[in-house]
């Protein structure tokens, strides 16, 4: 009887923390990869380096992830204070420089679906993003259209920007890392 | 008794390992979402077909940038050795070769070649040989990518900076073809 009960106990534990550790690992990309502020770089899926965790996330997202040697793509899904984002604040991106000589920039929901607005729009490039004479650049992402750098992003529940970099010196390996723009919220509703 | 707890406790800590390492391990066997078939309903095998641009509610591959068109080919080596030619725009763009996995293998794009087209032959182990026995004068100046799978994913992304370009954008990638050339 004890030995039941002492079993009852520990296997709902054993369960717990092996496959849930194994789901914290595999749920994000947190294996092989770097923070630069609110952004987190995802790792690169080369077939011959890919690490254990980068390859059961992949398969079970069936994501074409960018190649080392092609650029890097970081994710927010917080802001500089750590707050979640959601789409009934006003997403505020602040930059100083350009982070690579080509880079787009993706609001999509949590899941990192796109969502639909009345714009249609649904990314911004370096090409078509407007700088002060500094070279200093900001971009509002909300549901809400508004002059100057606009991205139109979802109304509500959460939301996920994709930073691509391409073009760019910078790799995971790199001892240095790109400046990436500063991540704020305002105005929620 | 605290001797017990702490027996506990490492068998604990080591059965909740392995069970994470199986875990790991074994997700990749069980996911379904392999970009090989996932890529099956847009078109026959040995041929580039255009992805539809990513928009709310179009399905396409996940992970691939709005800010891009795309194109693809799902590749055989059962022919021969297949040839991957393109000339795309003068924007940015990239090729990259992707096991049916998902996983990237080789790629290039318009900085590292630094010429305005692509010829590239992927062979294997066998075609390789036979070439370097017999090489036929027009594989000269291509690149020759050396390739363990039998199959595989070619991906051409090419950037769209203005919506008016699109049209013409769409053009330079219908020029893209993937075709398996038997040696000799």
């Amino acid at each position: 009887m004890r030995l039941f009960l002492s079993l009852l106990l520990t296997i709902p534990i054993v369960l717990a923390l092996g496959l849930g550790s194994a789901w914290y690992m595999i749920a994000a990309p947190r294996a092989g990869t770097v923070e630069v502020g609110a952004w987190r770089a995802l790792p690169a899926a080369e077939a011959e380096t890919i690490d254990p965790y980068t390859r059961a996330r992949i398969a079970r997202t069936g994501e074409i992830a960018m190649a080392a040697g092609e650029g890097l793509t970081f994710v927010a899904t917080h802001d500089d204070p750590g707050h979640d984002l959601e789409g009934n604040c006003e997403i505020h991106l602040v930059a100083d420089t350009a982070p690579a000589r080509l880079w787009t920039l993706t609001a999509t929901g949590a899941d990192g679906e796109p969502v639909a607005t009345p714009s249609k729009r649904t990314h911004m490039s370096s090409r078509e993003v407007l700088r002060d004479g500094n070279g200093h650049w900001d971009v509002v992402v909300n549901a809400t259209a508004r002059s100057g750098n606009w991205l139109p992003g979802p109304g509500k529940g959460g939301v996920r920007l994709t930073l691509r970099l391409y073009d760019t010196p910078f790799n995971l390996g790199s001892s240095s890392l790109p400046t990436l723009p500063k991540v704020e919220q305002r105005a929620c509703r | 008794m605290i001797l017990r707890a702490l027996v506990w406790l490492l068998g604990v800590a080591m059965i909740a390992g392995v069970l994470h390492i199986v875990t790991v391990f074994g997700v990749p066997h069980y996911a379904v979402h392999e970009p090989w078939d996932e890529l099956a309903p847009f078109g026959p095998t040995d041929r580039f077909v255009a992805l539809p641009r990513v928009a709310p509610g179009v399905k396409s591959l996940p992970g691939l940038d709005p800010a891009m068109m795309q194109t693809v080919c799902r590749f055989t080596l059962g022919k021969g050795p297949v040839r991957i030619r393109v000339t795309p725009a003068d924007v940015y763009w990239s090729l990259s070769l992707y096991d049916r996995h998902g996983l990237h293998v080789w790629g290039t794009d318009n900085r590292v070649t630094g010429q305005k087209a692509i010829d590239i032959l992927v062979a294997n182990d066998v075609h390789v040989a036979q070439l370097r026995e017999n090489a036929p004068d027009e594989l000269e100046d291509i690149v020759v990518v050396d390739w363990k799978a039998g199959d595989g994913i070619a991906l051409i992304q090419i950037m769209v900076p203005l919506a008016s370009m699109e049209g013409e954008i769409a053009a330079s990638l219908r020029t893209a073809s993937c075709v398996p050339t038997p040696l000799g």
